[in-house]
């Protein structure tokens, strides 16, 4: 029974063989717990093919099943949450297994947003980072339309250059331990 | 390390005077050897198999190589090079490692396969060193398959090291993570062979590479070809991150520098584990309860995945620490790593593949 109607919504979503053999593979409270997601955020094959990854290599990692990250704490006040619609839904249980899948990862991210948001800068400045950090790279937009603003943004920039902030980015971006936190153990 | 007993030899008709075959007879008397005009049946047999890869382990196919015998090391798009030549005298490997890319790339040609013509793959190698003798070469044979895992029963060392311990332009480097050695210890390798060392803790060979030597077997197979006059490489590649891993990590290197003389050691890359989409999927069907699947890895701009870039550096700047507490001088490279995390660990990067090359080659 469940196993059909596992494959009936893959076949009404069109999801590939693999991904269906997959979904099989999963344990049964697994599978219908994945089920009731699917159903309930009506997700296509690219979502739930990064859900199921992420679930799938949470419960590899922490010895828990999938199921059990669904109802725990991450995840069930947004499934539950009556306020939010789907979209949202979708959108931050996506986040928060990808939090629960990459903590570190979004640790770092987080702590460098934090640090952009304590600069305070101006909408015309904008700081930014590459997906998952990868390149290490720092992007710096100004924008103005004049050349009095522009030099303006630039005085700003040498301000924000005396501060802390920015080594410290470039310090998170550069894996230094002591802001990192990167030991595992 | 378990000794290896295929199933089968499988023998391509026209190989019969190969010095592999001979060696062969002597080395696996009690193997069943069965010679075939067409190979291709038993490829697509071992192709139709449920487990292509793993059935294609048990059993070696003797065949002739009817391509180039010498590539150039494909590397990475993006990546720093350090311009390396390949000899593909084998083809896949009797060794288990969960992480093996030959998974994937040897996905369609599974088959366990050694190459009767040696002959000519000499007489390739010959006529390109001998036409640039002002071009100093690094070759290796460990690309698609172990350099030495097979070496007890196919002699291959024996055919090779003699050839390229006469030529002057040029380093062999025999890489494995085998404790395979026997074959060396006997030949005079006069300066020009390398043989490195995959290097893992211990934790990493029991979870991880499976059928390959421990990390005593290799690290005592190493002392063993210093002390006959090899140079020495050590690869740590993959690394792997784990709780406490860093603990191993520091252990092993030192375990590794209070045995061998780090003044006659040639080369030490650094490489965390990669992977790729399709990779992953099958290491989740061949070793589903591995962990190395649920690290932090990211997908990188060559499409290969690797942990994300401020943890990676992270790890390579320790264990870099660690290589220099032991030998502040040996040689030590990034494999597969772009300019900006030889940056973030070295503080520059090699201007080009050249640069990088004849660096090694020095050594």
């Amino acid at each position: 029974m469940l196993d059909q109607a596992i494959l009936e919504y893959g076949r009404e979503k069109g999801f590939h063989k693999q991904t269906l053999e997959r979904w099989l593979k999963f344990p049964e409270a697994d599978r219908e717990a994945m089920l009731e997601l699917a159903r309930g955020l009506r997700t296509g094959e690219n979502h739930f093919r990064d859900l199921m990854d992420w679930l799938e290599e949470v419960s590899l990692r922490d010895g828990v099943s999938v199921l059990e990250i669904l109802k725990g704490k991450s995840i069930e006040p947004i499934w539950s949450d009556p306020r939010l619609g789907r979209n949202d839904k979708l959108r931050r249980i996506k986040e928060e297994l990808r939090r629960l899948r990459f903590p570190r990862l979004v640790q770092v991210e987080g702590e460098i947003q934090k640090r952009i948001r304590q600069m305070k800068l101006r909408p015309q400045i904008k700081i930014s980072v590459p997906p998952n950090l990868e390149g290490g790279t720092l992007t710096l937009q100004l924008r103005a339309t004049g050349h009095e603003e522009l030099r303006g943004l630039f005085r700003e920039i040498s301000q924000i250059l005396e501060g802390t902030e920015m080594k410290e980015i470039f310090d998170l971006l550069m894996g230094r331990e002591q802001n990192a936190g990167f030991s595992a153990s | 390390m378990l000794d290896f007993q295929p199933h089968e030899v499988i023998v391509e008709v026209g190989s019969e005077e190969s010095p592999i075959l001979r060696n062969l007879r002597r080395s696996l008397p009690g193997i069943p050897i069965t010679f075939v005009d067409h190979p291709q049946r038993f490829l697509s047999a071992i192709r139709a198999s449920k487990d292509p890869l793993g059935k294609g382990k048990r059993h070696l196919l003797l065949m002739r190589h009817k391509g180039d015998f010498l590539k150039k090391c494909p590397g990475s798009e993006g990546q720093v090079c350090c311009n390396y030549f390949v000899i593909n005298f084998a083809s896949n490997c009797p060794m288990e490692c969960s992480y093996c890319y030959l998974q994937d790339y040897l996905a369609q040609n599974p088959a366990l396969k050694v190459f009767s013509n040696v002959a000519d793959l000499l007489e390739e190698t010959y006529n390109l060193l001998s036409r640039h003798r002002r071009f100093f070469f690094r070759i290796g044979t460990g690309e698609i398959t172990d350099s030495l895992a097979l070496d007890p029963y196919i002699g291959f060392s024996e055919e090779i090291v003699p050839f390229f311990a006469e030529q002057p332009n040029v380093l062999l480097e025999l890489k494995t993570k085998s404790d395979r050695v026997e074959g060396l210890l006997q030949l005079d390798p006069k300066g020009r062979i390398v043989v490195s060392w995959s290097m893992n803790p211990q934790r990493v060979i029991d979870e991880d590479e499976h059928l390959t030597a421990s990390f005593d077997e290799r690290l005592l197979a190493a002392h063993r070809c210093q002390e006959a006059g090899y140079k020495l490489g050590f690869h740590f590649d993959p690394m792997i991150e784990y709780p406490g891993w860093e603990e191993d990590y520091e252990k092993m290197v030192d375990r590794i520098f209070a045995l061998v003389d780090h003044r006659r050691v040639a080369w030490i890359s650094m490489g965390v584990l990669r992977n790729t989409p399709s990779l992953k999927r099958i290491m989740r069907q061949r070793f589903s309860s591995t962990r190395l699947l649920s690290g932090e890895q990211v997908l990188c701009p060559d499409g290969k995945m690797r942990y994300f870039q401020p943890l990676r550096v992270s790890m390579y700047r320790k264990m870099l620490r660690w290589i220099r507490a032991a030998s502040p001088t040996v040689f030590v490279y990034l494999c597969m790593e772009t300019k900006e995390v030889w940056e973030q660990v070295f503080g520059f990067a090699p201007s080009c593949e050249k640069e990088l090359g004849n660096q090694m080659a020095r050594r």
